[in-house]
């Protein structure tokens, strides 16, 4: 208990505001960020499915605003992190499975998925727009 | 008159009582093949005495000089100088509580070491000589008996940072691997049953900050999955 309140009093290091980002740590960050995003946006997913398959007015509705600035970038965004998740999701298992866990393949991976992404978001970008 | 490297050190006097703050201080390259903790040293024994850090063997064996450099954990005796970006940014290992300056408590890293039961555990009875291995059974020791526990992963580590408490980190988890792939020690279940909890193993990310900050080129990472692996060998 000494030993604790001693500690109340030192100050805690720096961690998050000075660590330098790497490839692997923002290949893992994003990969729980881009599943949040894909679970957040299911209530979505359910309106256009309701849109889709309802009244020709539902449909007229879901796909002018599908056409809008603000589908066009839900639909990105959606778009960009399915692509990542699945990317980085092969990358975790493999690794879970023991395959690509020398120093360097994690590094490469990491790097490989990331490049891969950005190259789909552009593509998906010229495309949407 | 020689070329000078910067350098911002983190400084903490706790008789001050002052929030920590940054100091600047200009070195000069005394050879090459200096490394950083030479502009340490030149620091303290030239320029400014109250600078304290630790350190004892200077060659990367001891492992007690470990800080954070221009943000990556590492060994300050081992880190050339050259190719540091400066003004080099030098700084604790992250999220521990700082006694002074550059020297941070230990104490809880090294109970998260102890909780891992580091020694040999055997049931049968103690042959007349050696317990025997293989060159091949040897071998799978390569990768792990080479920590030095120095704490460069472990408080690399953002899942360590959120829940240090709990979760055993990647320094004390490499250590248990290196128990669990012994051919000699017989209390694999004993341990993979102390090791199967949410927190104190299965926190680990995958964030790799462990195998990118290792100064002995090990992985940690790859240590966790083998025993996440083992784990899952027993239930099926």
């Amino acid at each position: 208990m000494r030993e604790r309140s001693v500690n109340n009093t030192r100050p805690l290091s720096p961690r998050l505001s000075i660590y330098r980002w790497q490839p692997a740590m923002i290949a893992s960050i994003l990969h729980r960020f881009t599943g949040l995003v894909l679970v957040l946006f299911v209530p979505l997913y359910l309106w256009l499915l309701h849109g889709m398959t309802g009244t020709a007015h539902h449909f007229a509705d879901v796909t002018h605003w599908l056409h809008s600035g603000f589908g066009r970038l839900s639909l990105w965004l959606v778009g960009v992190s399915l692509m990542y998740h699945f990317c980085n999701g092969i990358r975790f298992l493999s690794i879970d499975a023991g395959w690509g866990e020398s120093r360097d393949a994690m590094r490469n991976s990491a790097r490989l998925v990331l490049g891969l992404t950005a190259l789909v978001a552009v593509l998906l970008a010229v495309l949407l727009v | 008159m020689s070329e000078m490297i910067q350098l911002s050190v983190f400084r903490y006097d706790p008789e001050q009582g002052d929030k920590p703050t940054m100091q600047n201080y200009k070195v000069p390259i005394t050879g090459s093949g200096m490394k950083l903790l030479d502009a340490l040293n030149y620091i303290k024994w030239q320029l400014d005495g109250t600078l304290t850090y630790r350190r004892s063997c200077g060659e990367g064996v001891c492992g007690s000089d470990g800080v954070n450099i221009n943000g990556v954990n590492g060994l300050a005796c081992i880190t050339p100088i050259a190719g540091l970006k400066q003004p080099i940014h030098v700084r604790p290992l992250p999220s521990m509580h700082v006694i002074r300056d550059l020297v941070v408590d230990m104490d809880h890293f090294f109970d998260q070491y102890r909780q891992i039961q580091p020694w040999l555990k055997t049931f049968t009875p103690t042959p007349e000589h050696e317990r025997l291995q293989t060159p091949e059974q040897r071998a799978e020791l390569d990768g792990s008996y080479e920590c030095i526990l120095c704490g460069c992963c472990t408080t690399s580590c953002p899942s360590w940072w959120w829940n240090g408490d709990r979760f055993l980190g990647p320094a004390a988890l490499l250590q248990a691997n290196r128990w669990i792939v012994d051919s000699r020690d017989e209390a694999m279940g004993e341990r993979l049953d102390q090791l199967e909890d949410s927190f104190r193993l299965y926190r680990c990310h995958q964030i790799m900050n462990c195998m990118e900050a290792c100064p002995k080129e090990l992985n940690p990472t790859a240590a966790i999955n083998n025993i996440k692996r083992k784990l899952l060998a027993r239930k099926s």
